[in-house]
């Protein structure tokens, strides 16, 4: 069996109907979450529901990387489809379980020559007294954040991603010998790496704009090589896309304090998420 | 101390204009990066909003000193890096590489100035500066400067006196803590020496062989190097009439130049006392009884 074979069949079986409960009671809590973050996310009014994944591979046609310059429009059209159809599932996967939100998603972006995949998973939470079962938001914060944020009047809407790939320009011979030894810019790489970074920085603010967020927190801005060639460049911009839920940004006026104990405790976002596989 | 040194590589105007209190036209801002910017912006027709790389915690911290973000803001450079020939055993600066570090990260960072100065802000908060290589580059580099531009809700202008939007390495956390101390930061300063570290010649090996001794050569090319380097980055606060430097950080790196040849790097935020009284609020102190 090969790994794609694998991979459909998981995905098959993710995409089943969850085993039927009874008397619709939630089945026992899965959730990544620790411990701390239950008790916070419980102290402002939400609980975790189930461990939820949304998985999605696009195709990239043969020959895309090798016969174009510039931007590979084909592999930027792929990650924006695979990116959507994640989301879609994942949110599925998450009204399946009977959650309203998902936290603290971890985006898993993997690129070969051939194929785009978007993995997405993260812990399904909802209201505890549940008045309603309306799908309200997405997010690769952690529940502190979260309760951080809904503290001081904002609220996350979704995941706002972009990508785009480009192909490094090559020097022409002359360039390559007038440059050596010498100090100087290389004009077209600059810019060719420069707009690549634009726009998808550019198509992460459009994913913005469809969810109708006021801002996007927490953007991260991965780069490295794509595909089997080195001169393949991808550039992933993730982010959560928050909106202003009430009138005006209320304070949460911090304390300042200065920690006695000998051993500085520093705060660390992957400790409160659980150590991941990776 | 700060008149002894700026032999080479800080490639900064000093001309008249700098001083000037209008905002410099960003020069040269592809029309690619001012389509992005623009949809940041507010406009008829148009909701506008913001992007940034702060944290949670440090976006919620800009806000509460009355900041609010603008966008993320970028500038990079792919560099080629020139050749300069060094004596085996001669400790020296290369002025040439020194030049070609400084005036690379220059340019992003002028980039992303010119990014912040398009959409209005008064700074940039945690600014960070990287160097990338790749395979397909020999002696080349891409240097990149990244970070988020801000503006004051008060209206008030928080322009350094070169007219230019400040910028700064702090994080949201440090920058709070910054503005609640009453200092207001006026801009990333930075130094840098690359280093060519003589090797010990042999007898000096033979000398040395078994025992301890200090070695005169390395100890002095070291600290020569640091000291450069820290002195033109306090050239470049004395040029912003700071009153000091926080968050200062000395990075040795050797690149791809071998062993002996090295890049002495020091960063900060150069920072001014802000107008009005301020009263440092007492910090609480507390015992943590867990772990």
């Amino acid at each position: 069996m090969t790994i794609r074979d694998e991979v459909r069949q998981a995905v098959t079986a993710l995409a089943a109907p969850p085993p039927p409960t009874s008397g619709g009671a939630i089945r026992g809590t899965t959730s990544d979450l620790t411990i701390d973050e239950m008790l916070l996310l419980h102290s402002a009014g939400w609980e975790p529901v189930d461990f939820v994944y949304g998985i999605s591979w696009w195709s990239v046609p043969w020959g895309a990387w090798q016969w174009t310059t510039g931007e590979v429009q084909e592999a930027s059209s792929a990650f924006a489809g695979a990116a959507t159809q994640a989301a879609k599932q994942l949110r599925e996967s998450c009204e399946r379980a009977g959650g309203t939100g998902v936290l603290g998603v971890e985006v898993g972006v993997r690129v070969s020559s051939h194929h785009v995949a978007i993995e997405l998973s993260g812990t399904a939470v909802r209201r505890v007294r549940a008045d309603q079962h309306r799908f309200e938001f997405v997010s690769d914060l952690s529940a502190r954040d979260f309760v951080l944020l809904d503290r001081a009047g904002w609220w996350p809407l979704g995941i706002a991603a972009g990508a785009s790939f480009v192909i490094a320009p090559r020097r022409t011979a002359r360039e390559w010998a007038s440059q050596q030894g010498q100090n100087a810019e290389l004009p077209n790489l600059t810019q060719a790496l420069y707009l690549a970074r634009e726009r998808a920085m550019e198509r992460m603010q459009r994913s913005g704009t469809t969810m109708k967020a006021d801002g996007i927190v927490a953007v991260k801005l991965r780069e490295g090589r794509a595909s089997s060639s080195v001169r393949v460049i991808q550039f992933v911009a993730i982010g959560t896309g928050v909106r202003l839920r009430t009138a005006s940004h209320r304070s949460i006026a911090p304390e300042m304090v200065v920690p006695l104990d000998e051993r500085l405790r520093q705060f660390d976002v992957k400790s409160l998420r659980g150590s991941s596989p990776e | 101390m700060t008149d002894t040194a700026d032999q080479a590589g800080t490639g900064r105007s000093k001309g008249p204009d700098a001083s000037s209190t209008t905002a410099p036209l960003p020069k040269g801002l592809p029309p690619d990066a001012s389509r992005r910017l623009a949809e940041l912006e507010d406009r008829p027709g148009h909701k506008g909003m913001f992007t940034s790389d702060l944290s949670v915690n440090e976006f919620l911290l800009i806000k509460e000193v009355g900041f609010h973000p603008l966008g993320f803001v970028m500038g990079s450079s792919i560099y080629h890096l020139g050749i300069q020939t060094r004596r085996w055993s001669q400790s020296q600066e290369l002025s040439k590489l020194t030049e070609a570090m400084y005036e690379a990260r220059q340019l992003a960072m002028d980039r992303m100035d010119a990014e912040a100065t398009e959409l209005g802000a008064d700074g940039v908060v945690g600014v960070r500066l990287d160097v990338n290589y790749y395979e397909w580059g020999a002696d080349t580099a891409e240097f990149i400067a990244v970070g988020t531009a801000v503006k004051a809700e008060d209206g008030r202008s928080y322009r350094n006196r070169q007219g230019k939007p400040f910028t700064s390495d702090l994080s949201g956390q440090d920058f709070w803590v910054l503005m609640q101390t009453g200092h207001v930061p006026l801009g990333l300063v930075m130094g840098t020496c690359v280093y060519h570290i003589a090797h010990r010649g042999l007898g000096q090996t033979v000398r040395a062989a078994g025992r301890n001794v200090e070695l005169p050569n390395f100890t002095q090319a070291l600290y020569e190097a640091r000291e450069l380097a820290m002195t033109r980055m306090q050239d470049e606060a004395n040029e912003l009439e700071a009153s000091g430097i926080v968050g200062v950080r000395l990075e040795e790196k050797s690149h791809m130049w071998g062993a002996h040849t090295i890049e002495f790097l020091s960063l900060g935020t150069a920072v001014a006392r802000s107008t009005g009284d301020f009263t440092i609020p007492q910090p609480k102190t507390i015992i943590s009884l867990d772990g």
